[in-house]
């Protein structure tokens, strides 16, 4: 797993809980890397799940809704990371329906080695879009919450209803349906 | 800063610090990759510069005649080159023409086009790409194009080559089946009838009509069952069909059932079932329509109600009804019409009865049954409306029948007949009849006279009493106004009267008529108002009795009452100058008396003196006597002074006044009332009676008393002596003028006269009750409120 989305997710835990939370999970998962990451490097899927895991234990929250707001926080790092990307689009819609074709191009020019999600269009109309999320990783929680961020971002927002078709979350269909 | 932070913070410095230095590990690993892929990349592309000259000839005539259009463009979208797929499909052949691309997209897709083509030059590749283009021949296509850039061999884009799909079809179809979709969720969401989807009974989707006639929302719907809202007995019903539905038997079925509204009520609803099937032939879910049916039958309900009305109606109508349809086939009869011709089978049996074969049968009830059938016939071949019909029945009775025929848009379907019972209204008729004759007959015969004019007075009856009276027949007063032969005296008042007749006023009043023969006769006439059936005032009737004989009678009656009045006067005035006349001789043999006595006491012996006292005496009762007859005629209802008396006071100024033996005594038993009433007549009243008590008292003690009682209209007196008594016979004389039983000389006999006359004057009562030796009582009564 891509470096940022660890560096990031420790940004997140320090400014949402702490330093001390930081290293308390640090401390609990037991990771190889030893909680050193780089966003340019790449890590274990595992220590994610870890440290996942034990920040939910921490801090009393369900891992989803964790996900779930980390997916909001890392739309905006991402987003400052590579403002050139979102600037190129003028509706999130677009955004979307771009992910596969233009920026994961972009991500796999960057990181070869990057595994990324999938995300095939179903169907797209002038305000809606449907299209099924799959990974191994099955953070599509995590993925809902980069869309409805993404909505937030272009000062709109959107019904987004998923509907897993796979149980262990591997496989995702996300209906978005853009508000007014 | 604590120690904990401080360590905190150095580990997380720490880590920071190893993160930079595996970072730069990294970058300085990848600088090294790409050096070496650089190196590499240099040798290999030469290498496939060599291997790319040599295969693009060979992939140029691949893609040259692959089936899809192909086409490779320049920077500024001219056509390079292009196979004969895209030759046909573009209509554009580069050999001949430059064909610049750009110019082809409609003007829609010109900004995604443009787009596109950025993303395409910095990605290298673009796929989906969909616009509408336009061909040569103007028609208007849609097209997806793949594409991807060709670099030079220093990596400088210079061209485009992509793959063109038509996909006008597909676009379309989209778009019908948007369109279609669209229609249908139009349909569904407005539709007036309810709309439910729903699988092995569960609601998946019900439409805004439904959510209404049931007043669930669509969310709470969503997680009912269909039998959750349906009435028990009707859901059992409704299951067997979807069971048939469910193993294929059943495609389709409508029924009519109850669902529960969410507040409890009924709705009946026609309800239209329908299976989707999926392609596999198994039921993927139902479709339910629901349409509302509480009017219907509300409506219905009426209509049978409204029906059943009408047929009671009939069935209890007073007349017979017989209504047949062309073939005189019974189509609706009543119980009447079956008892007029005494059938006894019920009417709903008689349906579809002949009535050819009936009439033949009933005509024995007839007088004349063979002209009934006949009349029948009649009225039948005519087929014009017959109303009034008299039948005469064997039995008496008589009958009325109407006939009317039916058509409906001018065809004959059949007439009816109604039959009525007249028997009753004839007989009635008959009667009037003769009670009119016994009327009559009165009339003629009574012994007022009965005179019936018409508005003008033109006479229309007379009795033959009016024409003994009148002293003219008939003849000669039919047709004449009445005023013109029958004379009143006074012309203004019949006028008067009958005007007032006009105007609906009846009255009676008296007349001065001239008879035939001169006489003058008096009549009192009672005149009424004579009106038509419409109530109209049509003239008057006057009822006359001859009244010459009691007119004169009264007239003597009132000269009688007159006289009498003048000649009462009289005698009171008689009796006022006699009295004063009297008295005063009276008092001059009085003078001369007491004269004699003074001047010569000494001469008179005895005997001649007690004549002289004798004397006196006589001419002190004389004088009473005169004194009493004055008061008698004195008393008469018209000098009546009426105030205020206090009866208690009267008795005890009688008292004071007259003279009482000392061993009487004179006492009042209980407060008498004060009365409205003349104080002088009360006076000589109570005087009368009680001086009359205290005297012939010869007990040791004696004892007067007063008392008094109320009754409704009278108040009651008695004065109760313990006297002598007064003996049986004289108990009705006493109260006569100059009747008297005492010897004494104080006794003139006409104080009870006076009492008499004084009770009568207030409308009283006297009477006494006496026992000898025992004393009397003497009772009087005065009317109250005089």
């Amino acid at each position: 797993m891509k470096g940022i989305v660890f560096t990031e997710f420790m940004e997140m835990v320090e400014s949402s809980f702490g330093l001390e939370v930081v290293d308390e999970i640090i401390e609990k998962s037991n990771l190889e890397s030893e909680g050193i990451y780089t966003s340019i490097g790449s890590y274990e899927f595992n220590e994610m799940v870890s440290l996942i895991t034990n920040l939910s234990d921490s801090v009393k929250i369900d891992t989803n809704t964790l996900l779930h707001t980390f997916g909001y926080y890392l739309f905006s790092s991402l987003g400052k990371a590579h403002p050139e990307v979102i600037k190129s689009y003028t509706n999130p819609l677009g955004l979307l329906y771009s992910i596969e074709d233009h920026i994961h191009v972009h991500v796999k020019k960057l990181y070869p080695d990057a595994e990324l999600p999938s995300f095939k269009i179903l169907e797209k109309t002038d305000h809606s879009i449907s299209m099924i999320y799959s990974s191994s990783r099955g953070l599509y929680r995590l993925a809902h919450g980069l869309i409805e961020k993404c909505f937030e971002h272009f000062n709109s927002s959107a019904k987004v209803s998923y509907e897993l078709l796979k149980e262990d979350g591997t496989e995702v269909k996300f209906d978005i349906v853009q508000n007014g | 800063m604590d120690n904990k932070e401080v360590i905190l913070l150095k580990k997380a410095l720490e880590r920071q610090k190893k993160a930079r230095i595996q970072a730069e590990k990294i970058l300085e690993s990848k600088s090294h990759e790409l050096y070496n892929t650089v190196h590499h990349l240099k040798q290999e592309n030469s290498k496939l510069q060599h291997l790319l000259d040599e295969k693009t000839s060979e992939l140029d005539g691949a893609f040259i005649n692959i089936i899809d259009p192909y086409v490779v463009m320049d920077l500024k979208f001219n056509v390079i080159n292009m196979n004969n797929s895209a030759k046909d499909f573009l209509g554009y052949d580069h050999t001949k023409e430059e064909i610049n691309l750009a110019k082809m997209v409609h003007k829609d897709y010109v900004d995604y086009t443009v787009k596109s083509f950025n993303f395409l030059i910095e990605v290298g590749t673009l796929k989906n790409y969909r616009a509408k283009i336009i061909l040569r021949d103007t028609s208007e296509k849609h097209v997806q194009i793949n594409a991807n850039m060709i670099y030079d061999p220093t990596g400088k884009p210079i061209a485009a080559q992509g793959i063109i799909r038509d996909i006008s079809q597909e676009t379309e179809i989209k778009h019908l089946l948007a369109e279609q979709k669209k229609q249908q969720d139009i349909i569904v969401e407005n539709s007036p009838l309810g709309i439910v989807l729903s699988v092995d009974g569960k609601i998946i989707k019900a439409n805004p009509s439904f959510s209404k006639l049931v007043g669930y929302s669509e969310k709470e719907l969503k997680i009912l069952k269909v039998s959750d809202i349906s009435a028990t007995d009707t859901s059992k019903a409704t299951q067997d069909l979807m069971d048939k539905m469910n193993t294929g038997k059943l495609d389709n079925f409508t029924i009519t059932k109850q669902y529960i509204r969410k507040n409890g009520t009924i709705l009946h609803a026609k309800t239209n079932v329908s299976a989707v099937k999926n392609f596999k032939g198994e039921v993927e879910f139902q479709v339910a329509m629901i349409e509302d049916i509480s009017k219907e039958l509300e409506a219905e309900e009426q209509l049978k109600a409204s029906e059943n009305r009408l047929s009671t109606l009939i069935l209890n109508l007073q007349t017979g009804v017989l209504l047949e349809d062309e073939h005189r086939k019974i189509a609706l009869t009543n119980q009447l019409f079956c008892d007029l011709f005494q059938i006894s089978a019920s009417p709903e049996e008689l349906i579809g009865a002949d009535c050819a074969i009936s009439a033949e049968q009933s005509k024995e009830y007839f007088k004349d049954p063979e002209a009934f059938v006949k009349r029948i016939d009649e009225v039948l071949g005519n087929q014009k409306m017959v109303v009034g019909d008299e039948l005469e029945m064997l039995d008496g009775r008589i009958l009325e029948r109407d006939y009317i025929p039916i058509f409906n848009n001018g065809r004959y379907t059949g007439h009816l007949w109604t039959y009525q019972d007249v028997t009753l209204r004839r007989n009635y008729k008959r009667t009037l009849e003769a009670q009119r004759e016994k009327y009559s007959s009165i009339i003629a015969n009574m012994n007022l006279g009965l005179i019936e004019v018409d508005n003008d007075d033109v006479v229309q009856m007379v009795n033959h009493s009016f024409c003994q009276m009148s002293g003219y027949t008939e003849k000669e007063l039919l047709g004449q106004k009445a005023v013109d032969i029958i004379k009143p005296l006074d012309n203004k008042i019949v006028h008067e009267k009958n005007q007032k007749r006009l105007k609906g006023h009846s009255d009676s009043y008296e007349v001065k008529i001239a008879h035939k023969n001169g006489e003058l006769r008096h009549w009192l006439i009672s005149g009424a108002p004579r009106y038509n059936e419409s109530g109209a005032v049509v003239g008057s009737i006057g009822i006359h009795l001859d009244i010459t004989e009691q007119k004169h009678l009264q007239l003597q009656k009132e000269q009688l009452l007159k006289e009498l009045e003048s000649s009462n006067r009289g005698l009171q005035e008689y009796a006022h100058i006699v009295s004063h006349d009297l008295k005063s001789p009276l008092r001059s043999i009085s003078a001369l008396a007491s004269w004699v006595k003074e001047d010569y006491h000494e001469i008179l012996d005895i005997n001649g003196q007690n004549q002289l006292q004798m004397m006196q005496e006589k001419i002190e009762g004389m004088d009473k006597l005169i004194d009493g007859i004055l008061n008698y005629s004195s008393i008469n209802s018209q000098n009546l002074e009426n105030e205020m008396v206090d009866l208690n006071s009267v008795i005890h100024e009688i008292r004071e006044i007259i003279f009482i033996p000392e061993h009487v005594n004179v006492v009042i038993m209980n407060t008498l009332p004060v009365l409205n009433s003349d104080r002088t007549k009360m006076h000589q009243l109570f005087q009368n009676l009680i001086s009359n008590a205290v005297m012939h008292i010869p007990k040791k003690e004696g004892l007067v008393k007063v008392s008094s009682e109320e009754t409704n209209t009278h108040w009651q007196f008695s004065i109760e002596d313990n006297g002598i008594g007064i003996p049986k016979e004289y108990h009705e004389k006493i109260f006569k003028i100059f009747q008297s039983i005492g010897e004494g000389e104080r006794s003139t006999g006409i104080g009870l006269s006076i009492v008499k006359k004084i009770v009568d004057l207030y409308e009283g009562d006297i009477w006494l009750e006496s026992e000898e030796n025992k004393g009397t009582t003497f009772y009087f009564t005065l009317k109250k409120n005089l």
